[in-house]
């Protein structure tokens, strides 16, 4: 069976390059959201094997995100993926449980790793 | 307002390393001047605000044609429909890219952090952004299908107070 995935990114763009990504690669993407708040609520809806979520959105970051999750389920499997420079927002989300990050721009072959890294 | 020149080679650094790995797309150096206020020279802008120890804001401005071709190229393979519907989402990513390399290089000096908002994206050929008047240094960086121009325009601070700065940057974006 296919990991489910979550993909949270404000960009359009950035979700599809993620999803354009992992389904070639086994993964089946059940749904995205474009800030966090839409993130905690599907996450909460559609029990996602793992997440991947970006840091800077509006309504409520990554990092934000990712504690809610996270204080709800912490057992959640989240990947960060995030421009350079949010170095004390990644250090922070690895505090809180968060299981890999990856930098963007990434290589296919780096978030295909991270992802099934998270699962492990 | 204080300007530090020296804040604007991670800029360069980071816009020839990420458009390059991104697209393709050689970039060169151009010019660097100095302007009172901060006038987007292209038809495409994109502006992100930056707040930390430096606060103010980065504006990307490039033609349309450049533009064009940058989408053409982080889009290759999909269709002219994707392409048109993924066009200002694709310009803002390479912009937040670019600022968040450089926030890495600049970051790497200090004790302190910069952090950076969202981006905001303007495009058309009768557009004209309208920013808080602020100095900035202009930087121009050179490809084969047409120049990016930067304007940094952050002012170094002493004390770092991280809410009022966000909500200086933000209601200026």
């Amino acid at each position: 069976m296919a990991t489910r995935v979550l993909v949270v990114d404000d960009a359009y763009f950035m979700r599809t390059i993620v999803k354009d990504t992992l389904v070639p690669n086994g993964f089946e993407i059940i749904g995205e959201a474009t800030n966090g708040a839409e993130a905690v609520t599907k996450y909460a809806e559609l029990k996602p094997d793992l997440v991947t979520m970006d840091i800077t959105m509006k309504v409520k970051d990554g990092l934000e995100a990712a504690r809610d999750i996270l204080a709800r389920d912490p057992n959640a499997r989240i990947v960060m993926v995030t421009a350079l420079g949010q170095e004390k927002m990644l250090l922070d989300s690895i505090a809180l449980g968060v299981r890999d990050f990856v930098v963007k721009p990434f290589t296919a072959e780096r978030i295909v790793s991270a992802a099934e890294k998270a699962l492990v | 307002m204080k300007i530090n020149a020296q804040n604007v080679n991670p800029f360069v650094e980071a816009a020839m390393k990420v458009v390059n790995q991104v697209t393709g797309i050689e970039v060169r150096r151009g010019h660097l001047t100095y302007k009172a206020n901060v006038e987007p020279s292209f038809g495409v802008s994109i502006i992100i605000g930056i707040y930390g120890y430096l606060t103010g804001q980065v504006v990307y401005s490039l033609d349309g044609k450049l533009a064009d071709r940058l989408v053409d190229k982080l889009l290759e393979g999909k269709s002219p429909q994707q392409k048109k519907i993924m066009f200002l989402d694709c310009l803002g990513e390479v912009a937040n890219m670019i600022t968040g390399n450089a926030m890495s290089l600049l970051n790497q000096r200090r004790d302190q952090l910069l952090n950076i908002t969202t981006p905001a994206i303007a495009a058309g050929d009768n557009l004209s952004v309208h920013l808080v008047p602020k100095p900035a240094l202009v930087l121009g960086l050179i490809t084969m299908y047409g120049p990016i121009e930067i304007s940094i325009a952050v002012e170094e601070k002493e004390t770092l107070d991280e809410t009022s700065d966000l909500q200086s940057v933000l209601s200026e974006v």
